[in-house]
């Protein structure tokens, strides 16, 4: 499978400032691949850069092979951009709207009409084709917002940050639509500051922090390499504080339980369950759980990504 | 794709409740309010009070005489008032009040030269006062003519003699040289129509600053939209705005005033160059201005400016010399001077080229100064 998008080296300054600095990272086509990163780490700037509204200081980005300075124009026409903002005209229609984004695409007359409705019914939003956007929740903007960069069938879609302040149906709508896109061969770079978003959704990833990538690779990979595999505690008591077993670390809250970072995990398992056997306490829930990219995150800055 | 542009602005300002009464309603109004103030200054509407003491023959005569004479509408007050109108003219609410004593009829037709008189109360500050004085002694002269009439009749004069011996040494000979057309709607419609073009700018920068602070300039950017395209189209949408607004505010002008448009080619080629240069300027505008609000501000300054030093409010010429020279440098006295000229000399196309010169120069400037910083705007919504 070839590369849909080759970044390497590249660097991008705002009045001095590094926003970027000399990343480098790789998208195999038809594949999700997610950036992932706190607010202002240069995920944006990334995505920008990829799409052609800026062009990088130092290094070469191609996409699908094509240099993104020398082919914008082809490029572009291979691309679906699905900015951060929502970008959309509230007074018009959604039909308006997307009749708008898709003559701005090249697409026009019967086969636009045609595709508008089948980008309407991809969103969920076949029904209300006539009504004004300025009457619809932020969930379902966000849906027309993203059916815009698809009128074109394009083979890339880059989405920045889609799922901000968005109700779980529209969120749904939108995780449905990337793995049908996806099963279709197209390839997605989905920038997010969830992480569950990239697990639920991406094969691959890359970690930016202060403009510099930290990790990068598959799912698996990344996590197994950076994350630390944990026990998790769930009491039928509560949320009290469990016995902590000696020779181990200070479990963390999380959910209605509590996790044990270990990198011996079936010795803290059996030592987590002696104690609470020792004290007859009531055991709900007690299990090895996987690595999270939250852990990943925290091992490799020290911070969390929520702190962010 | 530029006219797919200007399509979507269209829809957008048919949407848009504001439109129509920023563009349209608001200029018809102008035109209604200002072209009633204005064709009513000329006409009857100052009323002189007066107070009749000697309510006799000889007092009525001449009341009858000063309403003929003046146009002014006579307001007869009651004599118990004669106090209480003076202090209202004291207090600055009432400007002048005509007295005509008891005896008036006695002193004015009886022998002995006596002299009759009336009394004016007046605000020395009120400028209708002159014109009142003016015309009293319109009417003292008459009867002042009449009185020598009668000395040389009995002196045994015959009619053509004592007709020339009243004869003024000087004629004035009215000779005017406009069409027949001359009215204050000339003056208003096509000034309204001229001042509201330049405000089709305050459309263009919303649109334009929104574009680039909602992402849409960018989010363009990464379509097959050229962004000349953009800036081509967003110009066309407005241009045809400036020419509909022209079309609805002229054609209000001549079907419910009566307004004579003169030659018609002339008046499409001017409205053409007009809505050119409109939006050409605006569109500068829209590519220098950092905000919204600098943008209302710059807009104001260039079409309230421009329409009073354009003349568009009142006649160029009733401006003192030094403003009358720096009109000649506003696109807005140029229009104005075409559409009068057309309008009221009855102007072809030929004879307002150099107006229609002059506009085309502000909107070639405009388009210019735009494309040289559209660069930068693009450039700008881009981060």
């Amino acid at each position: 499978m070839g590369k849909a998008i080759e970044m390497a080296q590249v660097a991008k300054s705002y009045d001095g400032k590094p926003a970027l600095k000399e990343i480098s990272f790789e998208v195999r086509e038809g594949s999700c691949f997610g950036l992932l990163g706190p607010n202002g780490a240069g995920k944006s700037t990334s995505m920008k850069i990829l799409s052609g509204l800026l062009e990088p200081d130092r290094g070469s980005v191609s996409v699908f092979g094509r240099d993104v300075r020398k082919s914008a124009r082809e490029i572009r026409q291979q691309i679906g951009y699905v900015p951060q903002g929502i970008t959309l005209y509230e007074k018009l229609s959604a039909f308006d709207n997307l009749a708008f984004f898709g003559e701005m695409y090249g697409v026009r007359g019967s086969a636009l009409k045609r595709r508008i409705g089948e980008v309407l019914e991809q969103v969920g939003l076949a029904d209300r084709a006539k009504d004004a956007v300025e009457k619809f929740s932020g969930g379902m903007k966000r849906r027309v917002n993203l059916a815009a960069a698809l009128l074109h069938r394009p083979k890339l879609i880059i989405m920045d940050e889609p799922t901000v302040g968005i109700d779980p149906q529209s969120r749904n709508h939108i995780f449905e639509m990337i793995r049908s896109l996806q099963q279709g061969g197209v390839t997605v770079l989905y920038s997010t500051h969830y992480m569950e978003e990239v697990e639920t959704l991406c094969d691959e990833l890359a970690i930016i922090d202060h403009g510099e990538v930290i990790a990068k690779g598959e799912l698996g990979e990344v996590l197994d390499r950076f994350g630390m595999q944990a026990v998790y505690l769930e009491l039928q008591e509560g949320g009290a504080l469990p016995p902590v077993p000696s020779g181990f670390g200070k479990p963390a809250p999380r959910e209605r339980g509590w996790v044990l970072e270990t990198p011996s995990p079936l010795d803290a398992l059996t030592a987590w369950a002696s104690a609470c056997k020792a004290r007859s306490l009531k055991v709900k829930q007690l299990e090895i759980v996987r690595p999270s990219l939250e852990s990943v995150f925290l091992s490799l800055t020290g911070t969390t990504l929520r702190d962010n | 794709m530029a006219l797919s542009i200007a399509m979507k602005e269209w829809k957008l300002l048919l949407k848009e409740k504001g439109t129509f009464f920023w563009l349209l309603l608001m200029p018809v109004l102008f035109i209604i309010l200002f072209g009633s103030v204005f064709s009513h200054l000329g006409s009857s509407s100052i009323s002189l009070p007066y107070i009749d003491l000697d309510r006799t023959q000889a007092s009525q005569s001449f009341l009858d005489s000063l309403a003929q004479k003046s146009g002014f509408r006579l307001e007869a007050k009651d004599a118990s008032t004669l106090d209480d109108q003076v202090d209202r003219i004291r207090n600055g609410k009432m400007s002048s009040l005509l007295v005509i004593p008891q005896g008036f009829a006695d002193e004015i037709g009886g022998a002995g030269g006596k002299q009759a008189s009336v009394e004016l109360y007046s605000d020395s500050s009120s400028n209708t006062v002159a014109a009142v004085r003016a015309s009293l002694e319109n009417v003292a002269n008459d009867l002042r003519e009449t009185k020598i009439d009668g000395a040389l009749k009995a002196a045994g004069e015959n009619v053509d003699q004592r007709k020339q011996a009243l004869a003024s040494p000087l004629l004035i000979d009215d000779k005017p040289q406009n069409a027949t057309a001359v009215n204050t709607i000339a003056q208003v419609v096509p000034g309204y129509t001229v001042m509201f073009v330049f405000y089709v700018t305050i459309s263009m920068i919303r649109r334009f600053l929104g574009d680039k602070s909602s992402g849409m300039t960018a989010r363009l950017r990464t379509t097959r939209l050229a962004p000349l395209n953009y800036l081509l189209g967003m110009w066309l949408a407005y241009m045809v705005v400036a020419l509909a607004q022209c079309a609805v505010l002229l054609g209000f002008g001549h079907f419910v005033y009566g307004l004579e448009l003169g030659n018609v080619a002339a008046i499409v080629v001017l409205v053409i160059l007009l809505a050119l240069c409109g939006t050409g300027i605006g569109l500068a505008l829209c590519m220098l201005v950092r905000g919204e609000n600098q943008g209302m501000a710059f807009t104001q300054l260039v079409a309230m400016g421009g329409a009073v030093l354009g003349g568009l409010w009142f006649p160029a010429e009733l401006m003192p010399k030094t403003m009358r020279t720096i009109s000649h440098f506003i696109p807005q006295y140029w229009a104005q001077s075409a559409f009068q000229d057309i309008m009221l000399r009855g102007a072809h196309l030929g004879a307002i080229l150099p107006s229609l010169g002059v506009l085309a120069a502000f909107a070639a400037a405009g388009l210019l100064v735009a494309l040289l910083r559209f660069r930068g705007f693009m450039k700008s919504a881009m981060s």
